[in-house]
C-alpha cells in the first residue's frame, strides 16, 4: 500500500513537472505549478519532514503562486498586445519546424541528463539510512530550550545559519526593490476587488489566519511549525487585505514599515551580540532563558517576514 | 579536533556589516553615505584587528552558541581567510569612497543608489561569512546571501539590459546553488557531519563522495564563471553601474574560487584524481585564451574589462592541476606547492586591485562621455591624465609585467608549472599574456592618439580619479611585502598543502 502511494506520488510529481513546462498557455503553467507544489508538499510528508512540507505548501506553492498569478497580468489582453501569440501553443509549432539535425543536440543533452540522473540515483542509493545528526540533536534537546528537534537545530544549535536566512528575506526584498525600479516594466496597479462577497470573505478569513499563524508559531516549540510557516500565514493576511482594498501596509509611515520589516533580523543579531558581551560566545543562550529568547526571536522574525512578504506583494501590485 | 584559541572577531566581522546594512536603511537617502563611509572604515579596522590576531595566535575559531561540531557550526579564521577578508575591506573602502562621489555625477544619478549601501553591506557580511565558514551548509547559506545581494546590486543601474543580464546571472547562480546543495545533502547523508575539519577525516572514497565532488565543483564553477559557464558574467558585470561592476568582478567571483580551494584541499582529497585536476586546468586555460580573445574584439570598454575578468579568473583555475599531486608524490616532496599557492593568492589580489581600478576608470569615462565606446577614448591622456595612468598601471598588472602583483602571480604560476613538470600549461599562460597585452595596448594607443573630432569630456570629480589610481597602484604595492605575506600565510594549515590522491584514495576502483 505504501509503495503504491509513494509510486503514485513520484509519478504525479514528474508528470506535473512536465505539464508545467510544456503547458501551451502561461495560465495553465501557473495553475499546474500550484498543483505541483502541493504534491511536493505531500512527498515531504511521506518523507517525514512535516516542517518542510508546511513551508513548501505555504511559501513555494502559495506565495510563489500568488506572485506568478500577478505576473500573469503582464500578459492579460487589457495590458498586452501579444495575446495572439500566447493563444497559440508555441511549443507545438516549434517542434514541427525542427529538422533532424536540430534534434541531435536535444537528444544528446537528454541522454546526458538521463545519465546524470542515473549516476545521481546510484549515489543516493549508496547513502546509508538513518545517518545524520538526529541522535546528537535529541541528546542535547533538554539544554536547547525547545522540545522539537527541528526548532532546536534552527534556533539554537545552528542559530547562526538561521540568522543569515532571516536576513536573506530582507535582502530578497531589497533586491526586488532594486529590480522593480525600472519604469518601463511597471504595469498598471491592480484595482481593489469590488465584489462584496469577496470582501466579506476576506474579513472572515483574517482572524482565522491570524490565529492559525499564532498556533503554528507557538506549536513550533514542540512540533512541526515555527516562524517561517507562521510568517506566511500572516503574510497571507496582508496580501488578502491588500486585495480587498484595505491597503493597511501603505497606511503605515515609511519609517514604521521599515522598523517592522527589520525588527526580526535586527533583534536576532543584537541578541547574539548581547549574549556575546555577556559570555564571550555569539548567540550562546543561557539554558534557563533559552526557551523564552527563542520564542521572542521567532515571533519577531515571523512578524518581519510576514511584513516583508506583504511589502513584496504591495510593491509589485501598486 | 585540536584546541584552537577562541576569538570574538569572526562573529563581529559578519555581524557588524549586517548591522550596518540594517542601520543604513534608517538613514535618509542623502545621508546614507555617512553610515556607509564610517561603517566601511569600521569594518576595515576589524579586518586589521583580524590580521593582528592571526599573526599573533595563528588560526583562531569561534563556536556560535557554544555547540561544537558535528552539532553546531565553527567559524574558523586562519591566515588564508584573513588575507581575503582584508583584501575585501581594503578594496571595499575605496569603492565606497568612489561610489559616494560617483552617484552625484550626472551619469551616476540615474542609478537607484539609495539601495546601494544596504545591499553592499549585506554582501560584505556574506563575503566575510564565506571566508570564515568551516561548515559546508553554512557555506551554502553565505553563498545565497552573496548571490541575492550581488544580483540586487547588478540590476541597480536601472537599465533594461542590466535587468536582462541580472536575470540571467540569477538563473545561472541558482542552478549553481542547487548543484552545490545536492552535493552537500549527499555528503551529510553519508557522513552525518557538515564540518569541514571532521569531513576531511571521515569522508570515504566511493561513488557518493565522487558524485558529491562533481556536483559541488560544477556548482562552484558556474558561480565563478569558469570557462563553459562564463556566459552570464560579461553582460552582468558590464551592465551594472561602475562601483557595482568593480565589487562583482574584484570580490564576488573570488568567493567561488575560495570555496573550491578550501573544499578541494581540505575535504575532497580522497575522491580527487590527477585527471580531475587536469580537467579543471583545461577549463582554466580555455578561459584564459577565450576570454582574452573576446576582450580583444570588444568595442565597449566595460565589456572589454568584463571579458578580461573571464580570462583572469581562468589563471586561478590553473593552479588546481598543480595542487593535485601525481601518484608517488607527497606534500613534502612536491616542491612546487608553495609556488602554486603564492601564484593563486597573488592572482586573487592583483586581479582584485587591477580589475576594480579598471572598472572604476571605465565609470569615470562613462561619467565624462556619457558612454563607454572604446573609439572615443582618443585624447584621454590630455583630458584626463590621471585616469589614463590608472588604466595603464592596472593594465600592466593584468598583463603581468614586472614589478606588478600580476607579474608575481604569473611568474610563480610558470615556476610551479615547470617545477612540477606540467610544462603543457605554459603556452596558455603566455598566449593569455600576449592577448592581454594586445587589448591593453590597444586602449593605451587610443588614449595617446590625438582626437579626430572634439570629444566633449565633462568635468569629473578629482576624487573619483584618485580612487581609481590608488587601486591601480595597489596592484603594484602588493608585490613589495610578498615575502612577509607568504610567511604570514604559512602560519595557517591549508597554505602549501597539496592534495595527495594516491595515499588515501588511489584504489577506489577496487570495491
Amino acid at each position: 500500500m505504501e509503495l503504491l502511494t509513494d509510486g503514485l506520488l513520484a509519478l504525479l510529481t514528474a508528470y506535473l513537472a512536465f505539464r508545467c513546462m510544456l503547458a501551451p498557455k502561461l495560465s495553465k503553467t501557473v495553475f499546474t505549478f500550484f498543483a505541483f507544489g502541493l504534491i511536493l508538499a505531500l512527498m515531504w510528508i511521506r518523507l517525514g519532514a512535516v516542517d518542510v512540507a508546511i513551508a513548501e505548501a505555504a511559501i513555494a506553492s502559495g506565495f510563489m503562486g500568488v506572485l506568478l498569478l500577478d505576473s500573469l497580468r503582464d500578459f492579460s489582453p487589457s495590458y498586452s498586445e501579444f495575446e495572439d501569440n500566447i493563444e497559440q501553443p508555441p511549443n507545438q509549432v516549434a517542434f514541427a519546424k525542427r529538422s533532424l539535425s536540430q534534434w541531435v543536440p536535444a537528444i544528446a543533452s537528454g541522454a546526458g541528463l538521463l545519465l546524470f540522473l542515473f549516476i545521481a540515483l546510484q549515489a543516493v542509493r549508496e547513502v546509508p539510512a538513518g545517518g545524520g545528526l538526529a541522535a546528537f540533536a535529541e541528546a542535547k534537546l533538554p539544554e536547547s530550550g525547545a522540545e522539537h528537534p527541528v526548532t532546536a537545530v534552527l534556533l539554537n544549535f545552528r542559530a547562526y545559519d538561521t540568522l543569515l536566512e532571516v536576513a536573506v528575506i530582507l535582502m530578497g526584498l531589497l533586491a526586488i526593490f532594486a529590480a522593480g525600479g525600472i519604469r518601463q516594466f511597471r504595469k498598471p496597479s491592480l484595482p481593489p476587488a469590488k465584489d462584496p462577497v469577496l470582501r466579506k470573505a476576506i474579513l472572515i478569513f483574517t482572524p482565522l489566519l491570524f490565529l492559525f499563524g499564532a498556533f503554528l508559531l507557538y506549536i513550533g516549540k514542540s512540533g512541526p511549525g515555527g516562524a517561517f510557516q507562521a510568517a506566511v500565514l500572516w503574510g497571507a493576511i496582508g496580501i488578502l487585505l491588500h486585495l480587498g482594498g484595505w491597503r493597511i501596509f501603505n497606511a503605515l509611515s515609511r519609517r514604521m514599515r521599515r522598523i517592522i520589516i527589520i525588527a526580526g533580523p535586527l533583534f536576532f543579531l543584537l541578541t547574539g551580540f548581547a549574549l556575546m558581551a555577556r559570555s564571550g560566545t555569539f548567540l550562546a543562550y543561557p539554558p534557563a532563558f533559552a526557551g523564552f529568547l527563542i520564542l521572542i526571536i521567532e515571533t519577531l522574525a515571523a512578524v518581519s517576514i510576514a511584513a516583508a512578504l506583504t511589502a513584496i506583494y504591495a510593491f509589485l501590485t501598486d | 579536533m585540536k584546541e584552537l584559541p577562541a576569538s570574538v572577531l569572526p562573529p563581529l566581522l559578519v555581524g557588524v556589516p549586517m548591522l550596518l546594512g540594517m542601520v543604513s536603511l534608517f538613514f535618509k537617502i542623502k545621508r546614507r553615505p555617512i553610515p556607509g563611509i564610517i561603517g566601511s572604515v569600521l569594518i576595515g579596522v576589524l579586518a586589521f584587528a583580524a590580521v593582528v590576531e592571526t599573526s599573533r595566535h595563528g588560526t583562531v575559531i569561534h563556536v556560535p552558541g557554544g555547540w561544537v561540531p558535528p552539532l553546531g557550526i565553527v567559524l574558523r579564521m586562519d591566515p588564508l581567510s584573513v588575507v581575503f577578508i582584508s583584501l575585501t575591506a581594503l578594496i571595499g573602502i575605496f569603492i565606497g569612497l568612489y561610489s559616494q562621489m560617483y552617484f552625484r555625477t550626472e551619469e551616476g544619478a540615474k542609478v537607484r543608489f539609495p539601495l546601494f549601501w544596504p545591499l553592499w553591506f549585506f554582501l560584505w557580511a556574506g563575503l566575510n561569512g564565506l571566508f570564515l565558514s568551516n561548515d559546508i551548509f553554512n557555506l551554502y547559506v553565505t553563498i545565497e546571501v552573496i548571490t541575492i545581494c550581488a544580483v540586487g546590486l547588478a540590476v541597480l543601474s536601472g537599465e533594461a539590459k542590466a535587468l536582462k543580464a541580472g536575470l540571467r546571472y540569477l538563473l545561472a547562480a541558482i542552478v549553481g546553488s542547487m548543484c552545490y546543495l545536492l552535493g552537500v545533502a549527499l555528503i551529510y547523508g553519508s557522513t552525518g557531519t557538515l564540518d569541514m575539519a571532521l569531513l576531511g577525516q571521515v569522508l570515504e572514497p566511493g561513488p557518493t563522495a565522487s558524485f558529491a565532488l562533481i556536483v559541488i565543483t560544477l556548482g562552484l564553477l558556474i558561480k565563478k564563471a569558469a570557462f563553459p559557464f562564463h556566459f552570464w558574467l560579461p553582460p552582468a558585470h558590464s551592465a551594472a553601474s561602475a562601483p557595482v561592476s568593480a565589487i562583482l568582478s574584484a570580490l564576488v567571483v573570488k568567493g567561488g574560487f575560495y570555496v573550491m580551494l578550501r573544499l578541494w584541499t581540505e575535504v575532497f582529497g580522497v575522491s580527487l584524481t590527477f585527471a580531475a585536476g587536469q580537467l579543471i586546468g583545461v577549463a582554466g586555460a580555455a578561459a584564459v585564451i577565450w576570454g582574452s580573445w573576446q576582450a580583444l574584439l570588444q568595442t565597449n570598454l566595460k565589456l572589454l574589462v568584463a571579458h578580461s575578468s573571464v580570462a583572469q579568473l581562468g589563471y586561478l583555475l590553473m593552479i588546481f592541476p598543480l595542487l593535485v599531486l601525481k601518484p608517488g608524490f607527497s606534500t613534502d616532496s612536491a616542491d612546487w606547492l608553495p609556488a602554486a599557492w603564492t601564484a593563486g593568492i597573488f592572482q586573487v589580489m592583483a586581479h582584485a586591485f587591477a580589475k576594480s581600478s579598471m572598472f572604476l576608470s571605465a565609470g569615470i569615462v562613462v561619467a565624462a562621455l556619457g558612454h563607454d565606446r572604446i573609439a572615443s577614448l582618443r585624447d584621454l591622456v590630455a583630458k584626463m591624465p590621471m585616469t589614463a595612468l590608472a588604466i595603464g598601471i592596472a593594465g600592466v598588472s593584468l598583463i603581468g609585467l614586472p614589478p606588478s602583483g600580476g607579474f608575481m602571480a604569473k611568474w610563480m604560476l610558470l615556476k610551479g608549472v615547470f617545477l612540477s613538470g606540467q610544462w603543457w600549461w605554459a603556452p596558455a599562460i603566455l598566449i593569455g599574456s600576449l592577448l592581454t597585452a594586445g587589448y591593453i595596448f590597444m586602449l593605451l594607443r587610443l588614449a595617446f592618439a590625438p582626437a579626430r573630432e572634439e570629444n566633449r569630456f565633462r568635468p569629473v570629480p578629482i576624487m573619483l580619479q584618485v580612487c581609481a589610481l590608488l587601486l591601480a597602484l595597489g596592484s603594484f604595492l602588493i608585490a613589495i611585502p610578498a615575502e612577509k605575506l607568504v610567511v604570514f600565510l604559512e602560519n595557517g594549515e591549508s597554505f602549501g598543502r597539496g592534495i595527495e590522491t594516491v595515499i588515501k584514495g588511489g584504489n577506489h576502483g577496487n570495491e
